[in-house]
């Protein structure tokens, strides 16, 4: 099976080469028809790689699921892998230094962008096709999108929700998984030291006496620590929103939120 | 007002008004006393337009690079809920753990209106304001308004102002370098400036809703990066002379009815712009509208106005000392032009009663000069 998606790989790069051949040449019904065949292959590999990731799951007693091959991983895969390392909605800045220090491969900046915007996508023209839909974190106040925060479909309502709280709760819990992460001694990279203390830095009591390295454990206590002080306000907060999410809004808004769309008459003035 | 609105709009002309910026604000306290700029920003004449159809096209504004420094530095520090600003100001001014709600304000759901935006603004920080502690610590991007000559200027405090021990700070984010302490004095002012409009505007939103304007404080606190680092310092900076400086300029910007009163008639900025958008007034009519109204020329204003290119030019062909900027007029007092000063110094001119002693110092300056050759 992994052999077929290496071959529907290749296939689509190939596709990709002739539709930018076909547009130098200005052909744009050979586009169209190239495009078209491309989306095709397309979702035969998605749908391969869904039922190659269904067999995993249903073996459990294989051992840890072999590290997915940087390359050939898509980037929605390599933020999936991310989010779900941290548990917590993650700004694409963030998902890109923890899948530096974590994980092998490459995720470019520019993929990241265009992810929330095809994903909706993919999502309105066939809902639930896919396990998991990588979809904005919501706003506790509008149920809005809430600007660069990146959270999985597959997640309580309540964790992807943003409260006035959440941020720094959020980058607690991220400083946890990240020091839990490394402590597990999950695939090191120099830039692990790097992460962990740009946690610690911003954490009281995070980093140690001294010059010395940062301490995991140290870390965590910190973290959790304040994590103790703020959680009783941000836990109320974020479950009203859920609460006022599910009464209100329909699947799809519940996972790419609400738009808010100016009312004829009341638009801006001055 | 009206009236006194209409007769702007007059002088400005079909050009639609530009608006004002925190920046350009701030800007105004510099030469106050020019009143060529003051009636072309009163009426929100285009400046930078103006300048290029009288011939002097100007290359203003901020480097591009500067600017993308300062937004990297920027979001540098309001990363992770401002996690690197949260621990400064835990540090330097004891903001206790619990203060840590982060609002982000850049938008109302995907909404970026302006007006949108300031009312959205208005009513969080009227909660904070009115609720105490558990209603917001950091303010991502508010958007403010303040009235200026009649109009509205929409603010965006280009960072976060906050409230700590129930009062609110406004805080600036520069991306200039405090290399060993030490920062350049003329950058700090602008930001001081700068902050002390938004001091001000945050002061009016809350006055103007019941509430004690006092609630926010003079104190602005400016985060720039350390050394030659990244890593963010804080400093406190009292703003309170800048805000009376501003307030002076404001109030004399809804003066401005003396200024159009002295104006002679039929003087106007209009660029007659046609279907396009594209200027037709004859330049050197244009130009003479200009010269009509007295300007005040130095060498600073070339950091802030765009008209700066045209007034030297007419300070150079009006022999006048004011190219040289204030320190050499002020030193030459009672002197106004160069060949005036320069005919004491040679002694081709015999000094008036008033001028005797800057002769003699000219003409010991020029022994001095000619001794040297």
């Amino acid at each position: 099976m992994q052999d077929d998606l290496e071959a529907l790989e290749d296939r689509i790069a190939r596709l990709r080469r002739s539709v930018r051949a076909a547009m130098r040449r200005r052909d744009s019904a050979r586009v169209k028809e190239l495009r078209a065949e491309l989306r095709r292959v397309e979702r035969a590999w998605d749908e391969l790689a869904d039922a190659l990731e269904r067999d995993e799951r249903q073996q459990p007693s294989a051992p840890e699921p072999a590290r997915p091959p940087g390359p050939l991983v898509p980037a929605r895969e390599h933020v999936h892998q991310v989010l779900t390392l941290l548990g917590v909605p993650a700004a694409p800045k963030l998902i890109g230094a923890v899948h530096r220090a974590f994980f092998p491969g490459e995720l470019p900046a520019s993929r990241l962008a265009s992810l929330r915007r095809d994903e909706e996508r993919s999502f309105r023209s066939s809902p639930g096709a896919r396990p998991y839909y990588l979809c904005p974190a919501l706003t506790s106040d509008l149920l809005a999108p809430a600007r660069g925060l990146v959270t999985v479909s597959s997640w309580p309502l309540e964790h992807r929700i943003i409260g006035p709280l959440s941020p720094r709760v959020d980058f607690l819990r991220a400083a946890v998984a990240v020091a839990d992460a490394a402590q597990r001694g999950l695939h090191e990279t120099p830039d692990t030291e790097r992460l962990l203390r740009s946690f610690a830095v911003s954490i009281p009591g995070a980093t140690p006496r001294g010059t010395g390295p940062i301490d995991p454990g140290l870390l965590t206590r910190a973290a959790e620590a304040e994590i103790a002080v703020h959680l009783d306000a941000d836990r109320q907060a974020r479950a009203a929103a859920a609460d006022r999410a599910r009464r209100r809004l329909d699947e799809t808004e519940r996972l790419f939120g609400t738009k808010l769309r100016a009312i004829p008459g009341k638009t801006a003035q001055g | 007002m009206d009236s006194l609105n209409t007769r702007l709009a007059a002088l400005r002309g079909g050009t639609s008004p530009v608006g004002f910026s925190a920046r350009t604000i701030a800007g105004l306290n510099e030469n106050p006393g020019c009143a060529r700029r003051a009636l072309l920003d009163a009426s929100g004449a285009d400046k930078d337009r103006i300048g290029a159809r009288v011939g002097f096209p100007g290359r203003f504004g901020q480097s591009p690079f500067a600017l993308a420094r300062g937004r990297v530095f920027e979001e540098q520090i309001k990363a992770n809920g401002a996690a690197q600003l949260l621990r400064l100001l835990r540090e330097k001014l004891g903001l206790t753990i619990e203060e840590a709600a982060y609002l982000p304000l850049e938008d109302v759901g995907d909404n970026t209106g302006r007006e949108l935006r300031a009312r959205h603004t208005t009513a969080q920080l009227l909660r904070a304001a009115r609720e105490g502690d558990d209603a917001g610590t950091l303010f991502d991007h508010p958007m403010l308004r303040l009235r200026v000559a009649g109009c509205t200027a929409y603010l965006e405090p280009d960072l976060v102002a906050f409230q700590v021990g129930g009062r609110f700070h406004v805080v600036e984010i520069k991306s200039f370098a405090v290399i060993d302490g030490q920062v350049d004095g003329e950058q700090v002012t602008a930001a001081a400036r700068q902050a002390a409009v938004y001091v001000l505007a945050l002061r009016e939103l809350l006055a103007d809703h019941g509430l004690d304007p006092e609630t926010v404080s003079h104190e602005v606190l400016l985060v720039t990066p350390a050394d030659f680092t990244n890593r963010p310092v804080v400093s406190l900076i009292d703003v309170r002379k800048q805000l009376a400086a501003v307030r002076r300029v404001l109030a004399r910007m809804s003066r401005v009815e003396t200024l159009l009163d002295a104006l002679p008639e039929g003087v106007s900025f209009d660029l007659a712009p046609d279907d396009d958008g594209d200027p037709t007034r004859d330049p050197a009519e244009l130009a003479a509208a200009l010269h009509q109204i007295p300007a005040r020329y130095r060498p600073g204003c070339r950091a802030h106005c765009e008209l700066a290119a045209f007034c030297r030019d007419e300070a150079r062909c009006a022999d006048s000392l004011d190219v040289f900027g204030p320190a050499v007029g002020g030193m030459l007092g009672g002197v106004d032009t160069v060949c005036a000063a320069l005919g004491l110094a040679e002694g081709t001119r015999a000094p008036a009663e008033d001028e005797a002693e800057i002769a003699r110092a000219l003409r010991h300056a020029e022994t001095l000069r000619s001794g040297l050759g």
